[in-house]
């Protein structure tokens, strides 16, 4: 019994998911319509865009990296789907453009990070810029409307399955095909043995370089065919699409117990981080408190997550921007 | 002993900024002219005013990454403090108190909270750009005394320099001194090196951080004052991004991530040549996307050539090695 109880106290997602049921019941309790169908599909529709990338980003901040181009990317992605798909291609074809241009920008990331060794704050800083200056070339000042999106994506964008949103469920079935993959498959767990301690991983014989690029590869595949996702929720893409989502992005795994000093979290606390976060606006609406407190809540959480994690864990304090060695 | 001499980064990046300049005078006859030198300075004042301060905490070994969102909640507070009655040099040192304490904050987070500086500036840039919205709500400030604002947009009397000029030119001379001629900044260095033998070698290392993200703080308040009256306006989503602008300037300016290394004329250098590119890239009609690519691919550029020359050397020392 008494082990059942520490190992329940040891799960990092408690605290961030006990956080998630006092907003939940508080809120609900405020305001009865949070409890209704329509506001649980608000938050589920909501969020699926964070949750899919934040999947995405766990691979690479376990590592003790950080990708901040997914923002151009993922906007990217969905203006070239809603394109082509206007000038008359298939939805496959769509789709395989979105991959190849996360690929593309995976591969650039994870071989400038890997194989050149250098730190992927600053190169994906560098790709972020490349690419959203790209983006808003070829995009110009067009828009991608409603008529221009691919069926099958105006399909999953607005339509549920006994009430659960399609892009939610597609965030969940990624975030569970991701998790068993962290989980069961050996390579991937060599992610975690990298992130807290790149030298002793080195050392047992773990492919170092390999690892790291393809980490980067598949949060970039991820990031294009969120494009998709993007393009689904709002309908619509224009040169600002997905402008400073990398930041939701990072905070949703940091809330969600993804430690920026790598080594530890999972894809199921960076999906719950990411619900807390949407769950948190709505209850500002539903509460009645203007829209504007939002960000600053926001922001207030993140820092108490990172708090309450720092104090909960006996790590050595950080040396380094990234946190601890 | 001669002393050996060598080709440092930041050389490269000056030699980078004449070329600019000399190929934009030849590309475009208002390139040199007054009135475009006068607009280039304006343009990255604020830019620059931050980046001075950034090069210490980068040095340091750390970041900041809410610096655009102080600087726009500093603008935001002395546009609520004008609007609410207060007169306006009054509303401008409260601009400047906001700025100190939001440094304070990240400070106080990072030294004494023990929590790594990236998740908690990027916790604070949401934090102060959404109290922005709180303070203004979607109401941005514009009517400013006609007496300040011509501050933003004239020349000081005789000159073809923008009142801006003032204080960039006395902080960055004042950050210059410190960073390379006094104990502050060669224990700056040292933190960035290796923060535990700083520590035993008796240097207060969680009081010098604190301080110079105050520091920090504090300038992005001086840019926030400069960029409200720039724009003769304070509103809550003014200055979106500028953090990337800032820590791209900082890095290409030589100044090493990892931290220890850099020098404050690289950097500057380095702004600069980043408002000369923009100004060219703006007078033959380029689209100003391409300024995005350029300011990613010299960030790129950044660290690639260091590494390739790192690589090449070690290659052709170990060369040498096998041979005897």
């Amino acid at each position: 019994m008494k082990t059942a109880m520490t190992k329940l106290f040891r799960i990092r997602e408690l605290p961030v998911f006990l956080a998630l049921v006092i907003v939940v019941l508080i809120t609900g309790t405020a305001n009865p319509e949070f409890f209704t169908l329509s506001g649980f599909q608000d938050i589920t529709l909501g969020v699926a865009v964070v949750a899919t990338l934040a999947v995405a980003q766990t691979l690479v901040i376990v590592m003790k990296h950080i990708d901040l181009s997914v923002g151009s990317t993922i906007g990217f992605s969905a203006y070239l789907i809603g394109d082509a798909s206007s000038q008359g291609h298939g939805f496959w074809y769509c789709m395989g453009l979105a991959l190849a241009l996360g690929l593309a920008v995976g591969a650039a990331n994870g071989f400038m990070v890997a194989y050149l060794q250098l730190p992927s704050l600053v190169v994906t800083l560098g790709t972020l810029y490349i690419v959203r200056g790209i983006f808003n070339e070829v995009a110009g000042g067009n828009t991608i409307t409603e008529d221009m999106v691919p069926g099958p994506i105006n399909f999953i964008g607005l339509n549920t399955f006994f009430g659960i949103p399609y892009l939610f469920i597609v965030a969940v079935v990624l975030m569970l095909i991701v998790g068993f993959i962290m989980k069961r498959i050996r390579s991937a767990r060599d992610l975690y043995a990298i992130g807290s301690n790149l030298l002793a991983a080195e050392l047992g014989g773990i492919p170092v370089a390999r690892r790291v690029f393809l980490a980067f590869l598949a949060t970039g595949a991820v990031s294009g065919l969120a494009g998709a996702v993007l393009l689904a929720r709002f309908n619509t893409a224009a040169a600002n699409s997905g402008n400073g989502l990398e930041l939701s992005v990072v905070a949703a795994c940091v809330v969600g117990g993804v430690a920026i000093a790598g080594g530890v979290g999972t894809v199921y606390g960076a999906v719950i981080g990411a619900i807390l976060l949407q769950a948190i606006t709505m209850a500002l609406g539903a509460l009645g408190i203007p829209q504007f407190w939002q960000l600053a809540v926001n922001g207030t959480l993140l820092i108490a997550a990172i708090s309450l994690d720092r104090y909960l864990s006996t790590r050595v304090k950080p040396t380094s921007i990234m946190g601890a060695k | 002993m001669k002393k050996k001499y060598t080709f440092g980064w930041d050389q490269g990046v000056a030699i980078f900024l004449l070329m600019t300049v000399v190929i934009g005078s030849f590309v475009s006859e208002y390139f040199a002219n007054f009135d475009n030198i006068s607009f280039v300075i304006q343009d990255i004042a604020e830019i620059a005013i931050i980046a001075l301060a950034m090069t210490y905490l980068i040095i340091a070994g750390e970041i900041d990454l809410s610096v655009a969102s102080i600087l726009c909640l500093s603008s935001a507070t002395l546009g609520f403090l004008f609007r609410n009655g207060a007169p306006f040099e009054m509303a401008i040192l409260g601009g400047l108190l906001v700025g100190l304490l939001c440094g304070l904050i990240n400070g106080f987070l990072v030294t004494v909270v023990g929590l790594p500086s990236l998740a908690v500036t990027i916790g604070t840039l949401a934090l102060f750009r959404g109290l922005c919205y709180a303070l203004l709500g979607n109401e941005p400030v514009n009517e400013l005394p006609e007496e300040w604002i011509v501050l933003g947009y004239e020349n000081i009397p005789g000159t073809f320099l923008p009142w801006s000029t003032i204080p960039l030119a006395i902080l960055a001379a004042i950050a210059w001194i410190v960073l390379h001629y006094t104990r502050i900044g060669r224990w700056t260095f040292a933190i960035g090196i290796n923060p535990e033998a700083a520590k035993f070698s008796g240097i207060p290392v969680a009081r010098m951080k604190l301080g110079l993200f105050a520091v920090t703080g504090l300038m992005s308040g001086v840019a926030g004052v400069v960029y409200t009256l720039r724009f003769a306006s304070a509103s809550p989503d003014g200055a979106v991004g500028y953090e990337l602008s800032v820590i791209a300037a900082v890095l290409f300016g030589g100044v090493a991530i990892a931290g220890g290394v850099g020098t404050l004329w690289g950097v500057l250098a380095a702004v600069l040549s980043l408002g000369a590119i923009r100004s060219v890239l703006q007078l033959i009609d380029f689209s100003a996307n391409a300024l995005l690519v350029v300011s990613g691919a010299l960030l790129l550029i950044s660290v690639v050539v260091p590494k390739a020359i790192e690589i090449y050397q070690s290659r052709r020392n170990s060369a040498f090695v096998t041979k005897i």
